[in-house]
């Protein structure tokens, strides 16, 4: 086992030059990360094959493996790099599968390159095996050099004929149609020309092409079933084998390699994900579409520093005395400050602020309740239905009427008798009702809305 | 948003903490500077404008310019409080009023420099991003995504600024 594995680590290095595979990882049908790594296939133990592994690489001449290892090296640096010397004969097959892999990589950047020279590998390996296989006379291939991963399983020899095994997607997995198998292979790989490797060779170099058409097709169809099965298990097959899940989405989109949509990119993922953050911040998120969650974003942040300011108007009087209620300051510049009380008709700009008010109360009341009382509180209101709204302003309109026409400041005590007359008792003078106000300024809007609501909150 | 910030407060350090301990002290001395009971309109509206300014101001301070936002804001109050400082004198004022409108100028600039490489990825946006440039303090020098990002932070600010003043409202009604 010793020299095997040596030289299996050998193998492993030449054809993976980047990355030191240990070789019980070799056999991993799972891994998630397997496209990064190329999966080798593992040495499998069997014994009658390790001598006969021994002696193929003995007379394998080590110039056969850079021969062997070129073509992954341009397809993995260099897209354009012409496969290799094509002193070999049979690396027609290397240049179908370079083109693959080149092809591949166009449309997928560095992770399917890898994952193609998997697959590359692993035919290259199939091939090898196979080569070996006939050689041993059909003995099959243990995993020798092979790597067919689960050929350790005795897939190769004797099962020759039977194993192909894994459902993978191939067409025709089973090595009985020996041609058949064949072709599937060169449609998934989309190599016309697998037929070239039939060519004898009578160079071991050349694993890839054993001596018998049939053996070989019969053995890539035991070696494309686990073929299929690693690649399929590495996760890499992005347009190698169609039937094959495509679990890495990027390398479809990553038409684009230029860096320019790259960073283009980039930017729309973080402003999504930015997004997303706001949506869980602002309470109304239904994101139907960035343009309306904007807006959203953008009211909620006019509402919040209303709420602002707000508060900071209805906390100049902790005492009763004082702190009529504003509803908006439409100039900052000026000195007035609006009343919302039931009086409140002294300038033309109650009217406006009130309607801004009502405007965004109804709005906010149609998408959530509870932010619209928590505002309507925010500025020292509430809803209330309006029977009780009616009663309170007859009960009050008599009183009220001097107070509209004589443009006093003692907003104070008017709010104390609008409050005291309606029997609701010394609650803050910060506190008013809303609907009252509407009923006095005759503006009807809020009135419709405020059909059923009736909290009529104390502080 | 409330359980969202029940662990803070626990955090003696944290936003909402800091932002509390701040406004109580700039409200009592608003308080004892004047008497409560001012009925004028003109008081009380600038009685407003102080209490306003001084929640402002504490907020940015608890975040301590770390973000865009509240440097923007300190910035702004301090140079609207050095313009009254120096009312008297025209030079300063006219000095500071210079540099907030060459600050401008060059916001509106590098505004305009990004919406020019921006405008071509999302066109939608551009009116929606502009006015919310305009409601976040600073928010005129940069970019949809920091601006996005300085969205949410000033978002959280402002809630936990509400809430803190909803309850301190309340104590003092009681």
């Amino acid at each position: 086992m010793q020299p095997c594995s040596r030289e299996m680590q050998a193998m492993n290095s030449l054809l993976n030059p980047t990355q030191q595979i240990p070789l019980q990882d070799l056999q991993s049908n799972g891994n998630s990360n397997a496209h990064q790594q190329i999966q080798n296939p593992q040495f499998d133990p069997t014994s009658p094959h390790d001598d006969f592994l021994e002696q193929m690489l003995s007379t394998l001449p080590s110039c056969s493996w850079s021969d062997l290892k070129s073509p992954w090296d341009p397809p993995k640096s260099d897209e354009t790099g012409p496969p290799n010397p094509d002193n070999n004969v049979g690396f027609h097959y290397d240049e179908i599968l370079a083109s693959k892999l080149r092809q591949h990589q166009i449309n997928g950047g560095g992770g399917s390159s890898s994952a193609a020279a998997a697959m590359k590998m692993m035919m290259q390996q199939q091939m090898m095996l196979e080569g070996r296989a006939t050689a041993a006379a059909g003995a099959g291939g243990g995993g020798g050099f092979t790597m067919p991963l689960s050929l350790g399983s005795g897939a190769a020899g004797s099962h020759q004929n039977d194993n192909i095994v894994d459902g993978s997607s191939f067409k025709s997995p089973n090595h009985q149609g020996g041609d058949g198998s064949v072709q599937a292979l060169c449609n998934s790989f989309g190599a016309g020309s697998l037929h070239g490797t039939n060519q004898s060779s009578n160079q071991f170099q050349h694993f890839h092409h054993p001596q018998g058409g049939n053996m070989q097709a019969q053995n890539f169809g035991v070696t494309a079933g686990t073929v299929m099965n690693q690649s399929q298990a590495s996760g890499s097959t992005t347009g190698g084998t169609p039937a094959q899940p495509k679990q890495r989405v990027r390398a479809r989109r990553g038409q684009a390699t230029d860096p320019h949509s790259i960073a283009e990119r980039l930017r729309r993922e973080r402003i999504a994900e930015r997004m997303k953050a706001l949506q869980e911040l602002v309470p109304n998120a239904n994101k139907t579409d960035k343009a309306s969650m904007l807006d959203e974003i953008i009211d909620y942040v006019k509402f919040l520093q209303l709420q602002v300011k707000v508060l900071s108007m209805s906390r100049l009087g902790g005492a009763a005395a004082v702190a009529p209620l504003v509803a908006d300051m439409p100039s900052e510049g000026g000195g007035d400050c609006i009343q919302t009380s039931a009086n409140g008709k002294q300038t033309s700009s109650p009217n406006d602020s009130l309607t801004v008010t009502e405007h965004q109360v109804a709005k906010l009341m149609e998408e959530d309740m509870g932010s619209a009382m928590q505002y309507l509180q925010g500025k020292g209101l509430c809803l209330m239905p309006i029977s009780l709204a009616t009663a309170i302003s007859t009960a009050t309109c008599h009183s009220r009427n001097p107070m509209i026409n004589n443009a006093n400041p003692n907003n104070g005590n008017s709010n104390h008798l609008l409050l005291q007359s309606s029997g609701e008792g010394p609650s803050s003078p910060s506190m008013s009702v809303l609907t009252v106000q509407s009923a006095t300024v005759g503006n009807g809007a809020i009135d419709g809305s405020v059909k059923d609501a009736t909290s009529v909150s104390k502080p | 948003m409330s359980p969202m910030n029940n662990p803070q407060d626990l955090n003696p350090s944290s936003l909402k903490s800091r932002f509390t301990t701040r406004f109580l002290r700039a409200l009592t001395k608003i308080n004892g500077q004047k008497p409560i009971s001012s009925s004028s309109p003109r008081e009380m509206f600038q009685r407003y404008r102080r209490i306003k300014v001084a929640a402002d101001k504490s907020m940015a301070w608890s975040v301590r310019s770390r973000r865009t936002w509240s440097r923007a804001m300190l910035w702004k109050l301090r140079s609207r409080y050095s313009c009254r400082q120096a009312s008297s004198s025209r030079r300063s004022s006219v000095r500071t009023s210079t540099i907030i409108k060459s600050r401008q100028a060059k916001t509106s600039h590098e505004k305009e420099n990004k919406n020019t490489t921006t405008g071509q990825d999302e066109v939608g946006f551009v009116v929606q991003a502009d006015k919310l440039r305009k409601l976040v303090p600073g928010g005129e020098a940069m970019d949809l995504c920091n601006l996005l990002g300085e969205t949410a932070h000033y978002i959280k600010c402002l809630t936990t600024q509400v809430q803190v003043m909803r309850k301190i409202a309340h104590f003092y009604s009681l």
